[in-house]
């Protein structure tokens, strides 16, 4: 979304994207309800310094922002910021178990669960919101290249695993996978 | 077998390569099917992970969307007279206040409650401050048609007013005198709270904003208890089957000695439908009532101030 608005109208912009902005807070803590009321001070906050705001600039991605800088301000703060930003398996799993969603697949819940938040926050920015890698790289404080190499490297993670699923559904079937020998035909 | 890096593969599954880059790649894959795999393997991660990102959105998008509930249809009032803009305006002005004093600010922003591991601030409402459009448009909400259907120049009619309250809220609902309190009576009307009537009297002292009773039907029985909303203060009990409301811009102290002077005073009989046809009847003849009339004397004797 382009945001034409001036800054004394981020209202009305900010409450129509709430339900990405719930997405990524609630993936950036790894757990729903931690999310929203992260997302809550957030956003009192972006409105309290809304001049802060320029014209001209991408609300969502200002908005993203101002969240994930808001986050980080908040583990700063904690004396664990580490185990702050843990995941939870089964708080995270409930980001998916919402009336409305469709299903997703254990797997892939289960993979994103295990990333870094920050790693999670590149995939959403990338694929959820279609962001190029300079404005994802802006909105989590990095290089467009990191963002890039992120990219990399957690999808060739997640296929490997697709992959090896595939390749290998139980141990008893593995050895008739290769009739050739495994040496034939793989990298 | 030709060697493609997961960088070039990651870029073309993700459309960031040049045309050029894709047709090399695409002619790769025609010819290698472990490249190919590969190509099917990231593909396939690609597409879970984006059916993810939007399974999660979805899910937000329906809750924000019940959260906010369905729009009610409004209610489109041909804006006749005068009298009736100004009673509609005093409407909405004093629905603003019962909004801020008794029924919280517009639920925009859903479920951004504080966390109770979260956020310390006590004064923390967990939703965005609204912008006057909103809160004109819920304040237009607790309209009805009752609202407009009270005469003007009726207001001063204490009896009739008793009556149609007592008609619609209950035969138990008070209208308090509280000119000993320095408080003079101005006008009532019928709101609404939800499908419920919602009566609003309206006091005004010798200086600053009005002061309101609410009251509607339910509530049982509840000792008056005070909350502030922002700049306004507001005292809530119930009382032989009515839930009160008293909000104003008075401190605690003062708005708590006013609910419980109406609390004690004694529920004046509500006159019939006789005397009170009997007493708007001259009204409807030409008589002359004067602009402002403060409350006449109620037909039974009143309670003895406090």
């Amino acid at each position: 979304m382009q945001a034409e608005e001036f800054h004394d109208s981020i209202r009305p912009g900010l409450i129509a994207m709430l339900p990405r902005l719930k997405r990524f807070a609630g993936l950036m803590v790894g757990a729903r309800r931690e999310g929203t009321a992260l997302l809550g001070r957030a956003l009192q906050r972006m409105l309290a310094e809304q001049h802060r705001y320029q014209r001209g600039t991408a609300l969502d991605r200002w908005a993203f922002a101002e969240l994930y800088r808001h986050w980080l301000n908040e583990l700063r703060g904690h004396a664990d910021p580490m185990g702050q930003a843990k995941t939870d398996d089964a708080s995270f799993e409930r980001l998916f178990d919402q009336e409305g969603s469709a299903e997703v697949d254990g797997l892939t819940a289960g993979f994103l669960g295990n990333l870094p938040p920050q790693q999670r926050l590149t995939l959403l920015l990338v694929y959820g919101e279609r962001f190029d890698h300079i404005d994802a790289g802006r909105v989590l404080d990095v290089p467009a290249d990191t963002i890039g190499a992120r990219l990399v490297r957690i999808s060739a993670a997640l296929a490997d695993r697709l992959s090896s699923r595939v390749l290998a559904p139980s141990g008893a079937t593995i050895e008739n996978l290769y009739p050739e020998g495994p040496s034939k035909g793989l990298p | 077998m030709t060697e493609l890096s997961d960088e070039l593969l990651v870029a073309y599954v993700d459309g960031q390569l040049a045309r050029k880059q894709t047709r090399a790649v695409e002619k790769v894959l025609a010819q290698d099917d472990v490249i190919a795999r590969r190509v099917d393997a990231l593909k396939d991660a690609h597409s879970r992970l984006e059916a993810a990102f939007e399974a999660i959105l979805a899910g937000e998008e329906a809750e924000v969307a019940v959260k906010l509930g369905p729009q009610r249809p409004g209610i489109f009032i041909a804006w006749g007279t005068p009298a009736k803009i100004a009673l509609a305006g005093a409407g909405l002005a004093a629905a603003l206040v019962l909004a801020m004093a008794g029924y919280g600010w517009p639920l925009v922003m859903p479920e951004l409650a504080r966390h109770p591991s979260g956020a310390t601030d006590p004064d923390y409402v967990g939703s965005l401050p609204p912008s006057w459009q909103e809160e004109a448009a819920r304040a237009q909400a607790l309209l009805s048609r009752a609202s407009l259907e009270v005469a003007l120049e009726s207001q001063g009619n204490q009896d009739l007013i008793a009556f149609q309250l007592a008609q619609t809220i209950g035969p138990s609902v008070k209208l308090p005198d509280l000119r000993p309190q320095g408080f003079r009576f101005v006008r009532a009307q019928l709101l609404r709270s939800g499908e419920e009537p919602l009566a609003q009297l309206l006091y005004l002292g010798t200086s600053g904003a009005p002061i309101a009773l609410y009251a509607r039907k339910g509530g049982g029985s509840g000792a008056p208890v005070f909350k502030q909303y922002g700049a306004i203060g507001s005292v809530a009990w119930s009382q032989d089957g009515i839930a009160y409301l008293l909000a104003g811009e008075g401190d605690e102290a003062s708005l708590m000695r006013l609910a419980q002077r109406i609390e004690q005073e004694k529920q004046a009989p509500a006159p019939s439908p006789h005397d009170a046809e009997s007493q708007e009847a001259p009204r409807a003849t030409g008589s002359v009532t004067p602009p402002y009339s403060p409350l006449p004397k109620p037909l039974t004797q009143p309670a003895p101030a406090p």
